[in-house]
């Protein structure tokens, strides 16, 4: 893979289903998540669940096609804010789907993909908008951190084609 | 099932209406616009002690700088109220959910018909009739006089509004009946207060199109004191069967089988835990599904089974 991308922006929210803070940088530690965040704290909706979800991804071009209605599933456009769909960080220029399984780094922090992120109705209903449908498939990676440090918005984002060590799926 | 963002807001002003009546008002503390809402909205708040209660937004809805809520002290109630009184100054910090609405206003001309406390949804809703000029008249029934809240009814109500005081004999009571008889059947009636005053007023209407009928309860029905039985509810995406013993509610027994099931003032008031069956005779304990919306929506806090169910999760 040989692609560069870039960090927009970075939420965290303390609690879940308490709105998103955006972050002009943030800390992110190895093995458990982002200085802050509900799954660093342990208070997320999806804590008590093993999972892979120190940090979450999401697509800007996959919220861009959401509100161009592409494709034409849903009726019409939807707009989320890259503070409303509760992904930590934004990205732009980054194939998510293809990073699970693989090491790539963030400023200088190094994360893996661990599993594709999937819709979820909770997500649907506290918006009060139907994307559930729509972010099939695009709806982002969850990330373990193997390499801590602090990211900031319009830190490169570059893969670093090594396989991880860590799960995948 | 309706789940709502949870904001941390600050109270920005506390306003003494009554010796028993505040007026609390939030802001966010750094954006300068709420999430919209409309007339008739309520908010979860959070209290500090953990407990989460439901108040009607009473501002204006195109004043998105503030959100206003109107509590008064029950000192025989659940300890909401009487934790806000206490501990809610101005400056602290409170979660406070999206606003969401059970109570819309729906086109045509309005009746409103408060009881004591119950009239803080209304507030909202008369002020936004009387500006689209279609508030055809606002009734408000109170043990005693509450000069505050009739300042505030009087600015948007003008001579539409008509109050009635139990415990003044200089006070006309409100004839429920009578009103109901003297109104035009085209007319959407919303009524929010005690028990007995919206029973009432379901009798008197009962055969009124339910769609011009309007109910919002502040605190659960005393109708649930037919005896629990035990049934079965089937999580139709799984196919499992789990039993609901007759000290259990469906939702304790679903999160306690691992699923994810958000609630919130488990009283079938907020709507929160809302979701679908297919198939199964339902017991409905909420007040807030429309007898359209029982025919395949349940409210799993409350609401029970005869023998079995199968619910759309």
């Amino acid at each position: 893979m040989s692609w560069t991308g870039k960090l927009l922006h970075i939420h965290i929210a303390p609690e879940a289903s308490h709105e998103m803070e955006e972050l002009k940088e943030a800390e992110l530690v190895a093995g458990k998540g982002i200085v802050g965040d509900r799954y660093y704290l342990g208070l997320g909706t999806y804590s008590p669940k093993p999972d892979c979800r120190e940090v979450t991804l999401i697509e800007r071009e996959a919220l861009d096609a959401l509100s161009r209605d592409d494709p034409p599933m849903q009726g019409s456009s939807i707009h989320v804010d890259p503070s409303e769909h509760r992904r930590n960080l934004t990205v732009e220029g980054v194939p998510l789907n293809h990073l699970v399984g693989y090491r790539f780094r963030i400023g200088e922090v190094i994360l893996s993909g661990g599993r594709l992120n999937f819709p979820c109705r909770y997500l649907e209903h506290l918006l009060d908008r139907p994307v559930f449908l729509p972010l099939y498939n695009r709806s982002g990676l969850n990330c373990w951190i193997e390499q801590g440090g602090i990211i900031r918005p319009g830190d490169a984002i570059i893969p670093l084609n090594e396989v991880t060590d860590k799960p995948h799926r | 099932m309706s789940v709502r963002i949870i904001m941390k807001l600050f109270v920005e002003t506390r306003e003494q209406l009554d010796h028993d009546v505040v007026r609390i008002a939030f802001r966010h503390p750094t954006r300068p616009q709420l999430p919209i809402w409309t007339p008739g909205a309520h908010v979860d708040v959070r209290l500090g002690d953990g407990k989460i209660r439901q108040y009607s937004l009473t501002s204006d809805p195109s004043d998105l700088s503030r959100y206003a809520i109107i509590v008064k002290r029950e000192m025989d109630g659940r300890g909401g109220s009487d934790f806000i009184h206490e501990y809610f100054t101005e400056g602290t910090h409170v979660r406070v959910s999206m606003p969401r609405n059970n109570f819309k206003l729906a086109k045509g001309r309005g009746v409103l018909i408060a009881g004591g406390i119950g009239v803080t949804p209304l507030i909202s809703m008369g002020r936004a009739l009387s500006q689209s000029k279609m508030l055809e008249s606002f009734h408000f029934c109170s043990k005693t006089s509450r000069p505050s809240i009739e300042g505030e009814l009087s600015q948007f109500c003008g001579d539409s509004l008509s109050t009635y005081f139990s415990n003044d004999s200089d006070s006309q009571r409100l004839n429920v009946a009578s009103l109901i008889e003297n109104l035009s059947s085209d007319l959407h009636i919303y009524c929010c207060g005690p028990e007995r005053l919206m029973s009432e007023v379901k009798y008197l209407t009962s055969d009124w199109n339910p769609d011009q009928l309007h109910f919002e309860a502040f605190n659960a029905p005393e109708e649930r004191s037919q005896k629990a039985e035990p049934f079965d509810v089937t999580v139709s995406s799984t196919g499992e069967t789990l039993r609901v013993s007759e000290s259990q509610s469906i939702l304790d027994v679903l999160r306690v089988a691992g699923y994810v099931i958000p609630s919130s003032c488990r009283q079938g008031i907020c709507g929160t835990c809302e979701c679908g069956y297919t198939s199964g005779e339902v017991i409905h304990r909420d007040s807030i599904l429309s007898p359209d919306a029982r025919q395949d929506r349940i409210m799993p806090c409350v609401s029970r089974a005869r023998v079995s169910v199968t619910l759309d999760l």
